[in-house]
């Protein structure tokens, strides 16, 4: 028995939902969507993708040029390097290091980030202003200068890069999410479910978050590229993943030595960030972008 | 603030703090008392802390413990070289990246908007260290037109005075003078253009944004109704406008510019601070990172007053409410 | 998006350079005379000192004791024989315990800023320069720390009894025993001659130190400046003996990175580069040439054998046998060079054939490591040097493979690296487990390869970093010196080099030429056939002519020169 709507009921999509209305209407910007998900599906995938192993090589296959060069070989599509190691295999292992990790650099920031931004925003006074002024130092000194500190204090490693990056990303987070929710809260709608006795837990859970969520988000990507970039740079630097690991950076700084006759171990590697970073960038302008038509209409 | 996280760095390092400070890796028993005296080791962590501020404040920044030669005479002539990079990068920066903001927000929407902005979103996308090793691949091999390394060529025996190579340059007497400001000039052109790539993609978005906002204010609705043709408008009225709200971002993105200077002073060997401060971190030379943050930190920081003391100058609204209301 | 990259950061670049090839124009003739009459070498790493007799390392050598001394007497050349050089004649008594030195008398010292000669070379400068290292009373003896590591480990010492002024211009040296390496070792690139009268000056201005880091000699070049870790400029010695260089200014541009030398090259900002990679890519060039040189040389893998676990002989011997050697070879040297049997070459006359290789048995290795107690394998670091010399052209890649065939036994092994100088203080001081390193001869005497790399010895003066001490070893290359005999000696030599490969202290790689690169314009004999580079006889050719873009050589020369 169909049940009789009493009310019509107008649907109102979340604001969520109706900024992936709007994002999904730009083609670039779905375009960017489509690789940052191939990459993480690579990322996630790549052990059981990639054709050989990233750290043992073939030494009868020594710096074979990618495929479509004359003496290419199609079983190493993209070439191998002085160690007679797959470039493919390590780009895709690549993969989740330089992308997977910034990605989980991303996420731990992020979380740590909110809570921390949500929690300042409800207090006032002394520590409030406090944290204010520190951050404001933290913000000034660039990420990669700040990564480049901590990784001396910790020492050369992928570990402490990772450890590195979050320290340098939780503050951008924090900013955002403290300015983004006393931004709300100023709003008539929390002073209401406030008047009902919310609690400001309650409210900063069921009101603001939502609200919020993709204005976080478009930070995250933010903060996703410069991620990708800070580890490759310190990979690159030889601060950052150490010697065996197929991370991008590092991959790039083990190439230079050859560059003049194995081109290609520097090309695809730095293409491989280019891609990741424009892919991320462009997800991020498109959440932009939406947020920006969102708010006109 | 500064020096107080550097000195608390002496004891984040491994190793010894005294000798993390001083950088004296050799040290006898009686010279390592004599340290811990002139640290102030036995006192409190405060007292600590006002001694190493002394010893700072007078010039003295301690070993450098690869090459046991005292810092501050290495940095006083590695920091000019950075600073003349980064000046020029900025300078590329600026030149290149706010006039195409600008045209990119009178377009604004249009073909050239998109273009432009595309274009840089690839230029902040781009790898550093990659771009720079591209370029020399091309200019330097392919062209051969421009040096790959180093400031200068070497032949040129050029006597250090001030640090900036071209003030030196026309300081010196050399017979080969003008040959050296060629060379001199050669040399920073590959570097600074790489380095200006970024900061120009985000003087391009500063530009375009603050355009934008200036070309949609009232007073310029009113010079358009008043029937002002479009470059008066654009060149009496907005431009200088626009400018005053990009040069407030010019001390922050100088700190990003110097991030990015680090890593292409290694792929271009110029000998500067940067370089050398990275070098330090793989020879675990404490001394000499500790003191290199400070430097380079102080560095950032004056820039950043420096351009807030311009913006307050050229801009008649940040001077507060003083004048009263 | 690469093209579309390279065209927006490349038009400020063309607008510059447009101007620069504006403002060249005028003043392009000066520039052609000063590069004319200069040479740039791109060097590997930063001297320590610019007194060769304190250290054994090849990029000190490279940088002093060519340029700026001369000895006694030296090699000359291809047949390996003793030729005249300060002293124009000697006579060895038949006993073989008395050498007389004649000197040349018309040899003048450097001019520099803060020191003239007054007198030319005599007796006195020779007594000085070997009783500096001889005698500890000498007031120069600690200058720089009293270390002389090369006169240490063939034990100079204790075989020279005293030195003798006959007259002006007469030296004697008085031996012990005799021993039929000494001449070799006079000639050595270690025993430079210094000058006393310096040695006087320095004493009254009481700055002794300024001996090693002002170096006054009287070699074809003297230094003018020197920038660590930038820069080494020298002038030349416009009074040499042997008449002036042809070229006024030789800078070392030291470039550590084995890429930015390359790029150097190739992009011409230097002349001549040393320890070239890509040596394909330079016989491609037409304005390059790579040259080589038969080198009497040794890469090994070394084992710290006062450190756990690699006091373990068994140990030692089971890391030997997992190293796949064969693979090191194809793809650090690219199969340039020739697996080694033992620490002695095969073109020594020493070497024989009866020495077995160490193999490769990774089964053995197993049980090896079981016997020993490590049957879960290990954790160790393996110190690689971070400067390419002709005996290991990269010591990373050699320690990522070797870390990957350790990998099977279970072994996990940690690549460290430091700079040069700081790398060879912390071996000496023995803070590694295993390292990789290399010796190259300095004269082609047998000794010189056991005795300075692995006997008693040179654990004391830091150069055996091994510090593996071997009494039977050491017995039997002090009798190998004390007779003249060659059967005797080469009998000797066989039973050391099978102790070393029975005991494992180092596991030796491989033995290589040395490769230089240079522009074609560049003509004269750099490379010797022992020791350090020497650039007395250098020029350049009329400078390159650019002809459409393409450069061509005005007098071309043989491509690849070889013994």
């Amino acid at each position: 028995m169909a049940r009789e709507k009493t009310y019509t009921e107008e649907v109102f999509p979340s604001p969520f939902i109706q900024l992936w209305i709007i994002f999904r209407r730009t083609p670039v910007a779905m375009l960017g969507f489509g690789c940052f998900i191939f990459l993480v599906f690579l990322a996630i995938f790549s052990p059981l993708l990639a054709p050989y192993s990233p750290v043992e090589g073939n030494l009868e296959m020594i710096l074979l040029p990618p495929a479509w060069h004359d003496n290419g070989n199609v079983s190493y599509l993209l070439g191998t390097d002085e160690l007679g190691r797959d470039m493919l295999s390590r780009l895709m292992y690549g993969t989740s290091l330089t992308f997977g990790l910034s990605f989980v650099v991303v996420l731990i920031s992020l979380v740590v980030g909110v809570v921390i931004g949500s929690l300042s925003a409800l207090t006032k006074g002394l520590k409030s202003s406090f944290l204010n002024h520190f951050l404001d130092v933290v913000l000034s000194i660039p990420s990669l200068l700040l990564a480049i500190i901590i990784v001396a204090i910790l020492g050369p490693g992928i570990a402490n890069t990772v450890w590195a990056i979050v320290i340098v990303l939780i503050p951008q987070f924090i900013h955002i999410t403290r300015y983004a929710v006393k931004e709300e809260f100023r709003k008539d709608y929390v002073l209401a479910s406030r008047l009902d006795g919310a609690s400001p837990f309650r409210v900063l859970y069921y009101s603001v978050f939502p609200n919020i969520v993709e204005r976080i988000m478009s930070q995250a990507t933010l903060a996703q590229s410069a991620a990708i970039l800070d580890i490759a740079t310190l990979g690159f630097l030889g601060l950052g993943a150490q010697i065996p690991l197929p991370e991008w950076g590092a991959i790039l700084a083990n190439g230079v030595e050859r560059f003049y006759i194995a081109p290609w171990t520097v090309y695809l590697p730095g293409l491989a960030i280019l891609f990741a970073v424009v892919a991320t960038n462009l997800v991020g302008e498109g959440i932009r972008h939406a947020l920006k038509v969102r708010r006109e209409n | 603030m500064l020096t107080m996280l550097s000195f608390s760095l002496s004891f984040l390092f491994p190793g010894d703090n005294i000798i993390n400070l001083s950088g004296q890796l050799n040290a006898s028993s009686s010279e390592l008392t004599q340290l811990n005296h002139y640290y102030q080791h036995d006192n409190n962590i405060i007292e600590q802390y006002l001694a190493y501020l002394r010893h700072v404040l007078q010039g003295d920044l301690g070993l450098s413990m690869a090459s046991q030669s005292p810092i501050s005479h290495e940095i006083i002539k590695l920091l000019p070289a950075t600073m003349e990079l980064s000046l020029v990068a900025l300078l590329i920066a600026m030149a290149i990246g706010i006039p195409l903001g600008f045209i990119a927000a009178i377009k604004h929407n249009k073909t050239t908007d998109n273009v432009i902005l595309a274009v840089s979103m690839l230029g902040y996308s781009i790898p550093v260290f990659w771009l720079g090793l591209l370029a020399i691949l091309f200019f330097s091999i392919g062209l051969g037109w421009l040096p790959s390394a180093g400031r200068i060529s070497l032949l040129f025996e050029i006597e250090f005075v001030t640090g900036f190579q071209f003030i030196d340059i026309l300081l010196s007497d050399s017979p080969y003078k003008w040959q050296a400001l060629n060379n001199a000039l050669a040399h920073i052109i590959l570097p600074a253009c790489v380095i200006a790539v970024a900061p120009t993609t985000i003087f391009v978005r500063l530009s375009r944004a603050a355009m934008i906002e200036v070309l949609a204010t009232s007073y310029i609705r009113a010079a358009k109704s008043k029937g002002l043709s479009f470059s008066q408008i654009i060149f009496r009225h907005a431009t200088r406008n626009a400018l005053i709200k990009i040069i407030r971002h010019v001390g922050l993105q100088f700190a990003n510019l110097i991030t990015i200077a680090m890593v292409t002073e290694v792929i271009f060997s110029w000998p500067g601070i940067g370089r050398w401060l990275i070098e330090s971190i793989y020879q675990r030379d404490y001394t000499a990172i500790q003191s290199g943050l400070l430097v380079l930190s102080c560095f950032i920081f004056i820039v950043h007053i420096l351009t807030d003391f311009i913006y307050a100058a050229l801009n008649p609204l940040a001077r507060g409410n003083k004048y009263g209301s | 998006m690469v093209v579309l990259l390279m065209k927006t950061k490349s038009t400020p670049c063309f607008f510059f350079g447009l101007i620069i090839t504006l403002l060249s124009g005028c003043s392009d003739s000066d520039k052609i005379s000063l590069d004319e009459r200069s040479i740039i070498y791109c060097s590997e790493g930063s001297p320590e000192t610019f007194n060769p007799q304190l250290i054994t390392s090849g990029t000190t050598i490279d940088a002093t004791s060519h340029q700026l001394y001369d000895r006694l007497i030296a090699y000359h050349g291809e047949d390996n024989t003793i030729s005249p050089a300060l002293a124009k004649s000697w006579h060895m008594t038949r006993d073989g315990k008395k050498i007389t030195f004649y000197l040349r008398k018309d040899v003048t010292f450097h001019q520099t800023d803060n020191f003239t000669p007054t007198r030319l070379l005599n007796a006195d400068d020779v007594i000085f320069s070997f009783n500096r290292i001889l005698e500890t009373t000498h007031p120069y003896h600690y200058v720089s720390g009293g270390n002389y590591p090369f006169f240490q480990s063939v034990e100079f010492n204790s075989l020279v009894e005293s030195i003798e002024k006959i007259n002006d211009h007469t030296v004697r040296f008085n031996l012990r025993r005799s021993d039929s390496s000494f001449l070799a070792n006079l000639a050595t690139d270690f025993a430079v001659i210094l000058s006393a009268e310096y040695g006087q000056q320095l004493s009254k201005l009481n700055k002794p130190h300024e001996i090693d880091t002002l170096p006054i000699g009287t070699g074809p070049f003297k230094l003018k400046e020197y920038r660590v870790g930038s820069l080494i400029r020298y002038y030349r010695h416009e009074g040499y003996w042997q008449g002036k260089a042809q070229i006024e200014q030789l800078v070392y541009d030291i470039t550590p990175s084995k890429t930015s030398r390359l790029t150097k090259l190739l992009a011409r900002e230097c002349d001549v580069s040393s320890y070239p990679i890509a040596h394909q890519k330079i016989r491609d060039r037409k304005d390059l040439q790579l040259e080589s040189m038969t080198a009497l040389n040794i890469g090994y893998f070394g084992f710290n054998t006062k450190k756990p676990p690699f006091d373990n002989k068994l140990v030692r011997q089971a890391v030997s046998l997992a190293i796949n050697r064969q693979a090191l070879i194809d793809t650090v040297y690219s199969s340039e060079a020739t697996l080694a049997k033992s620490i002695l070459p095969e073109s020594s006359w020493a070497f024989n054939e009866a020495i077995p290789s160490p193999e490769y048995d990774l089964a053995k290795a197993k049980a090896l490591l079981d016997l020993a107690g490590y049957p879960d394998g290990f954790d160790m670091d393996i110190w690689a040097m971070p400067v390419q010399r002709s005996y290991n052209p990269n010591a990373v890649t050699m320690a990522k493979l070797i870390q990957a065939d350790l990998k099977k036994l279970n072994v996990n092994v940690n690549i460290t690296s430091y700079e040069w100088a700081t790398f060879l203080r912390r071996l000496a001081m023995s803070e590694h487990q295993t390292f990789l390193l290399g010796w190259s001869a300095d004269h082609p005497d047998p000794d010189n390869f056991f005795t300075p790399i692995l006997s008693c010895s040179a654990t004391n003066t830091g150069n055996n970093r091994t510090f593996w001490c071997n009494a039977a070893y050491d017995e039997l290359i002090q009798k190998a010196l004390q007779t003249t005999n060659v059967t005797k000696r080469k009998a000797y030599y066989k039973e050391a080099m099978l102790i070393v490969n029975e005991e494992m202290p180092l596991l030796p790689i491989a033995h290589s030429r040395r490769y230089q690169a240079r522009g074609a314009n560049i003509i004269g004999e750099i490379l010797p056939h022992f020791g350090g580079i020497n650039f007395y006889s250098v020029n350049k050719n009329i400078p390159l002519k650019t002809i459409n873009g393409k450069v061509k050589a005005t007098k071309s020369l043989p491509v690849e020169q070889s013994n």
